[in-house]
């Protein structure tokens, strides 16, 4: 059996995928113990298609929904994609902001990849606080999906935040302002350009929610390194007019940039910026 | 129809979950493939082998998935729905361990980050076992594509899990 000379990729992931007869298999088996290169690509293949295996399991014994059903029993119905459309439609507004909101903020941006930095007097609103204000307008309307993560898990969420940003976190407990935290998510820098990417440079955003709906969304990003040590200064930005005006309240302390963002007056938002500059600074 | 689909909608519904990583469109588009599949069912002759009736629910399970394929590929057409691939998570239990919670959190963004033509591949040959010939009938490509696309879709998988690993030295960039 020790007979084999080479071993193509192709065969490798076979192996993995159980696609081998099982003489093949054994070939390859015995291939891999004199090969640990090649073992250790299998193992981690092997472990990754464990994960995916492991991914939304319970759905395999979740009950299906009664709506599914429904349909199924009456097909072809007319109002079929309704609800599919609607989705669509609400994403491709939001992308259409977003790309609206960009170009409108086009030119602002100067803090980090320019010169200016925020605190600078007459500086340009910097680039964290203009992505602050898209994220805000982006999530803010979802009544579906407002937060990646919900507040149930707010242990999880921060933890998992924290790792994801290398630097620790802390939300803000806003009850006391009237705002419920709803959860949070996690943010690539550079939404508007899809998937995949830097990840080195995500961004946090958390949601609260007053007792009348209206949303409150704090922003937190990372500050390059060599950038972090600038002063602590508290200002604001405003995007859009009328019903749409979003304004931020935002402020740099030590590596973080944080934007607190809503639709609310020049003194309500500093007054919440002030409670959540305290609690975060109380450490 | 219904009789025959049923056993399979439970592995279709988290096959459209995982493709589509958002809840709600995922029975969308689970939903629009059995409204296809209904409406095509007259049409519907599998070729059966020796085996018969097992051979039969295989069929019907490769031609579902072709249907939830090729619906899939309109949407994103459509749509253009790859620039915003949100994902939503409802239904992390909250029992679970820490680490078991954040690995699953990474390996869903790093799926749905992945191109979609990368995620259809890795998850019709890892989580619905399909061989590579039965992947590359669902997908209407040569076997060839689709082990070239599973290659490069696993070292991508990999790559991205990698890439989620604590940002030392973060960075931000500026968007225009």
């Amino acid at each position: 059996m020790n007979t084999i000379k080479n071993m193509d990729e192709a065969t490798l992931h076979a192996y993995v995928d159980g696609q081998l007869t099982p003489y093949e298999a054994a070939e390859v088996a015995q291939w891999l113990q004199n090969h640990p290169d090649d073992a250790q690509r299998v193992l981690s293949w092997r472990s990754q298609r464990a994960a995916l295996q492991g991914l939304h399991a319970e759905m395999l014994d979740e009950p299906l929904p009664p709506a599914l059903l429904r349909r199924l029993h009456k097909p072809a119905a007319p109002a079929a994609a309704n609800a599919a459309q609607f989705w669509r439609q609400g994403l491709a507004a939001a992308c259409l902001l977003a790309v609206g909101l960009a170009g409108g903020w086009y030119g602002h941006a100067s803090w980090p990849g320019g010169a200016s930095p925020p605190q600078a007097s007459g500086a340009s609103t910097p680039a964290f606080v203009r992505d602050a204000a898209i994220a805000h307008v982006l999530y803010q309307p979802e009544r579906r999906h407002p937060v990646e993560v919900g507040a149930d898990q707010q242990e999880h969420l921060v933890q998992w935040l924290s790792k994801r940003l290398g630097q620790p976190l802390r939300v803000p407990d806003l009850r006391a302002d009237g705002f419920a935290l709803m959860g949070g998510r996690l943010l690539p820098a550079g939404e508007a350009q899809g998937g995949g990417g830097d990840h080195n440079a995500a961004r946090a955003q958390f949601m609260y929610e007053s007792a009348q709906g209206q949303r409150l969304t704090l922003y937190v990003s990372v500050a390059p390194a060599g950038q972090g040590a600038a002063p602590t200064a508290f200002r604001f930005a405003e995007q859009g007019q009328g019903a749409g005006l979003t304004r931020s309240f935002y402020w740099v302390d030590g590596a973080l940039g944080y934007a607190l963002s809503g639709p609310f007056g020049q003194e309500q938002l500093a007054r919440l910026g002030s409670q959540v500059y305290a609690q975060l600074g109380a450490s | 129809m219904l009789e025959e689909t049923l056993p399979h909608l439970p592995r279709l519904r988290r096959y459209a979950r995982l493709l589509t990583g958002d809840a709600a469109r995922a029975d969308d588009l689970l939903q629009d493939t059995l409204e296809r599949a209904a409406r095509k069912w007259a049409l519907w002759r599998p070729e059966l082998g020796a085996a018969g009736a097992a051979d039969r629910q295989g069929a019907l399970r490769a031609w579902l998935l072709t249907l939830m394929h090729r619906h899939f590929l309109t949407q994103l057409r459509d749509q253009r729905q790859h620039l915003y691939e949100e994902y939503v998570d409802e239904h992390a239990p909250a029992h679970d361990p820490q680490p078991q919670w954040q690995q699953r959190m990474d390996l869903e963004r790093a799926l749905a980050a992945l191109p979609a033509a990368a995620r259809e591949v890795l998850l019709l040959v890892c989580v619905e076992e399909l061989s590579y010939e039965d992947a590359a009938r669902v997908l209407e490509l040569p076997v060839g594509t689709v082990m070239s696309r599973l290659s490069r879709a696993r070292e991508r998988l990999r790559k991205l899990m990698h890439d989620e690993q604590p940002a030392a030295g973060a960075t931000l960039r500026v968007v225009k």
